[in-house]
């Protein structure tokens, strides 16, 4: 009798947890691979700055949903845009926190990786970490949402700062000035400015 | 003197909160909510985005904007042509000698940090202070280094009267770009003049001129050490006056909330 009590709940046991085995990894452990398959790639001496540069590109998209965060970056223009110009926008802004991140990835040197907690709550996550240099701990928590297995960032915070919402502020204002053609042409040129810096850089 | 005062103290009683989110009468209905359930439960605020509706972008009144845009050129040139050039000759002292200086005039600042949180009845953050200065006044040689900040029970914790301020209800009143200082407001330049009597600094048997010698002195060691903040907002943004001003008021509102 007890060993049929203990055989079924053994079972339940085993059971419960193959839905933890099964079940999507967590939001934290998503990022820390991104996190390291993002170091991985910066420590490989023998790609060139193309090769390495589309291969970060590649693990960047796979974690970051650009498309959600353009929407939250418009807000009220996402709205009245057309097809067309949304999906204009959504090139554009990838393009451009590409030019500007990855840039400042490459910079990176060593420099420690802390994972704090996560918080998760149905869809949403909140994945706090800290950068540690010499002078100072720089704290980044990045904000995800659950597509499926996949745990997606859609907005980083640093130091309090939310990057969306500072986008929002600043795009916001350029649309009232510029209209949403003017910030479109402001992105390219910005896009430019990066990208021939960069080639600067390289070729010192 | 007393005139000046009663204006801006006019100027941010009068003005409606500039920037709502760091006014505990937030602008809607659900959203004084979350502020309020940040101060006791921080979970439920950070999971609200408040911009999962197109809801209007937070904007910080500024009305005075052509002004502060000159302000902010003027800080530009100043970074660029002064400040950056001084920074970059003594970068040739060596890293661990500077980041000594910046931990003793952050430990010089205790009082403004202790003040401030009693203030704002976080007893426990005063008392974490207060043994911050013990151990690294003793242990640390005068502040020079930061044993107390290894653990984490005694990291530091920035205040200062401006949050002081906002977490009794002021808002950041009109946004204001200072000479040299950068990015403020009314309330949290009226903050960095009440702090300034906490400022052991302002004690010293020395002249005025040693005193702000002092103040850049603090300011060239600390652009030494981060060199690639606003240079890079500068590169990267499409409009770097825009970003300093909203990552200043979202970076004040959580400290706020903090």
């Amino acid at each position: 009798m007890l060993q049929k009590l203990l055989l079924i709940l053994s079972a339940i046991f085993l059971f419960g947890q193959m839905d933890i085995i099964v079940a999507a990894p967590t939001p934290r452990v998503q990022v820390q691979r991104t996190v390291d398959a993002v170091i991985g790639i910066l420590q490989k001496k023998d790609l060139d700055r193309d090769q390495r540069r589309n291969a970060l590109s590649n693990v960047i998209r796979q974690r970051f949903d650009f498309r959600a965060m353009s929407r939250r970056t418009l807000a009220r223009n996402w709205k009245k845009a057309t097809p067309a110009e949304r999906d204009q926008f959504v090139e554009l802004f990838t393009e451009l926190l590409e030019a500007t991140y990855i840039g400042r990835i490459e910079a990176y040197s060593n420099e420690r990786v802390v994972y704090d907690k996560e918080r998760i709550r149905k869809k949403k996550a909140i994945v706090d970490t800290h950068i540690v240099t010499p002078s100072v701990e720089i704290p980044i928590t990045y904000k995800l949402q659950l597509k499926g297995e996949k745990w997606l960032v859609y907005d980083v915070v640093v130091e309090e700062v939310s990057l969306i919402r500072n986008f929002r502020s600043s795009y916001g204002d350029i649309v009232k000035k510029e209209g949403f053609s003017g910030l479109l042409a402001k992105m390219e040129t910005k896009i430019r400015e990066l990208k021939n810096s960069r080639e600067a850089k390289q070729e010192k | 003197m007393k005139k000046i005062m009663a204006v801006l103290f006019f100027l941010f009683f009068a003005v409606p909160p500039a920037d709502a989110s760091d006014s505990m009468h937030a602008r809607f209905g659900d959203e004084a909510l979350e502020v309020q359930m940040a101060a006791d439960d921080s979970v439920d605020a950070d999971f609200e985005d408040d911009f999962e509706d197109e809801k209007e972008a937070i904007e910080v009144f500024d009305p005075i904007e052509p002004v502060n845009r000159a302000v902010f050129r003027f800080n530009d040139k100043f970074y660029f042509y002064l400040l950056k050039p001084v920074a970059k000759a003594y970068r040739g002292v060596p890293e661990p000698v500077r980041v000594s200086v910046a931990n003793f005039f952050s430990n010089l600042f205790t009082p403004t940090r202790f003040v401030n949180s009693l203030l704002q009845l976080k007893i426990r953050d005063a008392g974490n202070e207060l043994t911050r200065f013990l151990v690294n006044t003793t242990v640390g040689c005068a502040g020079f280094f930061d044993p107390a900040g290894r653990h984490a029970r005694w990291t530091k914790k920035e205040e200062d009267f401006g949050q002081t301020l906002g977490r009794y209800g002021a808002g950041g009143g009109v946004y204001l770009v200072l000479p040299f200082l950068g990015p403020s407001n009314v309330r949290d330049g009226i903050g960095l003049l009440a702090d300034g009597a906490l400022n052991p600094i302002y004690y010293l048997g020395i002249s005025d001129g040693a005193k702000v010698g002092l103040r850049a002195y603090y300011s060239v060691n600390a652009v030494s050490l981060d060199k690639d903040t606003y240079e890079s907002i500068k590169k990267e943004s499409l409009d770097p006056y825009l970003f300093i001003r909203n990552a200043y008021s979202q970076r004040r509102a959580g400290l706020i909330k903090k």
